[in-house]
């Protein structure tokens, strides 16, 4: 079960670089997001750590429902064609992210981090996570989409806390879900306002400022 | 505990209010009287700290020892002075049509909020939760740098938001080793990211995972201190936002970041036995050096403000690299003479930009002759902030240098000095053009309006008074701040 999940987290990142449309990216947030509620409802159940599960009913909350809408919602008002642009093409760039995954492999083994019982078989697949989000934000130039690598980036922090502690303690915990709220809340006035000055979301146009 | 609870209740419900108020009048002073109330539960507090023990509240989720209330203090003063100028500085924009009434009640509500998260940095006990303020700060500040909202300021604040926020997320990745290693020694269900039981035993830790920790969080709140090479998004963000706010940023957000990365380095030196301390005398002096080209070929006033915002927070963290009682002693004072000389700074050149309606330097000629006394404070600020005797600067700095003599590293404080000097002329060639010769005929005189008179008299008294003598409680509270990352509190 834990393989399974942990395959789907990756192959649903995976796909962010073959996707043509920005909402389907949004859709590959929220899937992403509910495997790992599922990864922490599962470490829960086995363990029987209430804040487990208590942080896997807050992720459904925040990063598979209302993340989500919020910026499938920014991405209706502002962008109507919705055409993903990428700095390589899409084979290109699914080759380098193939290559990432293999450096996060060997990265992950490296380490040596302390995993738990139940969580041990996700450290790699995290380590991988924010090696992909970071490529996202790299390799996608509308602003939207360096937000979606910046969650991916989040999702895998929450997965390495999961797997070598079963989580930061409560109180962090909701402090940083928090955060990622008022963070998408922040990006979505942003892009409103880059898209109303620059009459796109392509982050190439900003470059105005230098020295 | 109640003095803690009107410290976050004060400035959320000062916003708040600003944000609801429909009359302009109202709304203006209401905030400058929230942010006089702010200043005085934080100096309340702070008294309480230096004169006392540190204080603890909400079963250890609230710790302000002498570092925090330092710090916590700096934010109300730089605070409450900038929400005064603000008054000022933003009926002009309301006079001038740059803004409507409505972004004027954001513009105060979000300034509060900015505050707000600042102080509750510098209040929290865990490592997580001041992750958790450091974050926050980013993001509310990001919606100030965009407050003009034309394209330049957009491009910085998006710049900002992103490279906040990615380098935060490192900052992350590197308390969640420095939890393991506090887990492995302490326990799994003790409280391991509190600083208070961390630093009890910071000798015992795991120390490649504090090292790893640490270099994630270094690299992470670096971003955030504006410290090379991670110091790109600073100049844009302090060059795009209102004056009044690039005086915050610069005076107490870089400072606060720094809090955090001071906040683990306390318990990483220790651990790792002295060697923490090199990252930060490496990262000090790059950022020291890294200004320099960009000072000399600068065209934009408040850009160059910003870059001599980044060679200031790496005379900081030097000064702290350095350490010592002198080195700690000098960079604490430091923290506190660039607050003040650089909020001043950003003043005068907010007024100045405003009423030149220009940021680009070589269209600024003359301001003694325009505006004489906001020019006379901008040339004395800019001689103190360059260092030169006999203004506050020039005694911290001299206080680093001797530390670094002292600790037997006399070609890094020679580099140092050097580092100096170059600024210093450089900053110098262009204020000197600035501020004397003839103004173009467009620019008519102007006299200083009441709010930002009242603004600017508290800084200037600091920087020239400290020029001369560190008042007694000044001096007490910097022994007790050093005291804190030297491991007395132990």
């Amino acid at each position: 079960m834990d393989s399974l999940v942990a395959a789907g987290l990756l192959v649903s990142t995976l796909l962010l670089f073959k996707i043509k449309k920005m909402s389907d990216a949004v859709g590959i947030i929220a899937f992403q997001s509910a495997l790992l509620a599922l990864a922490a409802a599962i470490m829960g159940i086995k363990t029987g750590l209430t804040h487990l599960l208590l942080a896997a009913g807050l992720t459904v909350a925040v990063k598979t429902l209302m993340i989500p809408a919020i910026l499938y919602y920014t991405i209706r008002k502002t962008d109507a064609r919705q055409a993903v642009e990428r700095t390589s093409s899409p084979h290109v760039s699914l080759l380098l992210a193939t290559l990432l995954l293999v450096a996060g492999y060997y990265v992950a083994a490296h380490l040596e981090l302390p995993g738990t019982e139940h969580g041990q078989s996700y450290l790699t697949t995290s380590i991988m996570l924010i090696f992909l989000g970071t490529f996202t934000m790299i390799e996608h130039k509308k602003a939207i989409m360096q937000a979606i690598g910046l969650i991916v980036i989040e999702n895998g922090l929450f997965l390495v806390t999961q797997s070598v502690s079963y989580g930061m303690p409560l109180v962090v915990e909701l402090g940083i879900f928090f955060d990622l709220l008022v963070s998408a809340a922040v990006i979505a006035v942003l892009s409103f306002r880059i898209h109303s000055t620059f009459d796109s979301l392509n982050t190439d146009k900003m470059q105005n400022l230098k020295g | 505990m109640a003095s803690i609870i009107a410290l976050y209740a004060i400035p959320f419900l000062t916003g708040l209010l600003a944000g609801l108020s429909k009359k302009t009048q109202w709304c203006e002073k209401l905030q400058a009287v929230g942010a006089l109330l702010t200043l005085l539960t934080a100096g309340h507090i702070a008294v309480t700290v230096w004169t006392g023990q540190p204080v603890t509240a909400a079963n250890d989720v609230f710790y302000i020892d002498a570092l925090g209330a330092f710090n916590l203090f700096l934010i109300a003063l730089v605070g409450f002075i900038a929400s005064i100028y603000s008054v000022g500085y933003m009926r002009h924009e309301l006079a001038e049509q740059i803004i409507g009434p409505r972004q004027l009640r954001f513009y105060y509500a979000f300034f509060h909020f900015f505050i707000l998260t600042m102080l509750m940095v510098s209040t929290v006990n865990s490592l997580g939760l001041l992750w958790v303020g450091i974050e926050l700060t980013t993001l509310v500040s990001a919606l100030l740098v965009a407050f003009y909202g034309q394209s330049n300021a957009l491009e910085a604040a998006w710049k900002y938001l992103i490279m906040g926020s990615v380098g935060i997320a490192f900052a992350l990745l590197g308390i969640i080793f420095i939890y393991l290693s506090g887990m492995q020694t302490l326990g799994q269900q003790s409280p391991a990211l509190n600083w208070t039981e961390l630093t009890q035993v910071a000798a015992v830790l795991n120390a490649e995972w504090v090292k790893l920790g640490f270099i994630f969080i270094l690299v992470g709140f670096g971003t955030k201190a504006g410290l090379a090479p991670m110091h790109f998004w600073l100049p844009d963000a302090h060059s795009q936002a209102p004056s009044p706010i690039s005086a915050v940023l610069s005076g107490v957000l870089l400072n606060t970041a720094l809090y955090g990365v001071f906040r683990v380095y306390a318990i990483a030196n220790v651990t790792l036995a002295g060697q923490a301390s090199h990252y930060l005398v490496i990262f000090g002096l790059l950022s020291m050096a890294i200004t320099v080209p960009f000072i000399m070929v600068q065209h934009d006033l408040k850009r160059m403000l910003a870059y001599s915002s980044v060679e200031h927070m790496g005379i900081i963290t030097l000064g702290v690299g350095i350490g010592g009682p002198l080195g700690l002693y000098g960079a604490f004072l430091h923290m506190f003479n660039h607050s003040m000389a650089k909020s001043l700074l950003f003043f005068t050149a907010g007024s100045i930009c405003q009423h030149y309606r220009s940021k680009q330097m070589h269209r600024i000629s003359g301001i003694l002759k325009v505006m004489p006394a906001t020019g006379a404070i901008f040339l004395l600020a800019a001689v103190a902030i360059t260092g030169a005797p006999p203004f506050n600067i020039f005694l911290s700095e001299i206080t680093i240098m001797m530390a670094g003599f002292q600790s037997g590293r006399p070609w890094l404080t020679v580099a140092f000095v050097a580092l100096i000097v170059l600024i210093f002329a450089g900053m110098m060639f262009y204020v000197v053009k600035m501020v004397f010769g003839e103004a173009p005929a467009r620019v008519e005189k102007m006299t200083l309006d009441g709010w930002s008179a009242a603004a600017l008299i508290i800084p200037l008294a600091l920087v020239v008074v400290c020029g001369w003598v560190i008042p007694p409680i000044l001096d007490s509270t910097l022994y007790q701040v050093s005291g804190v990352l030297q491991g007395a509190g132990r």
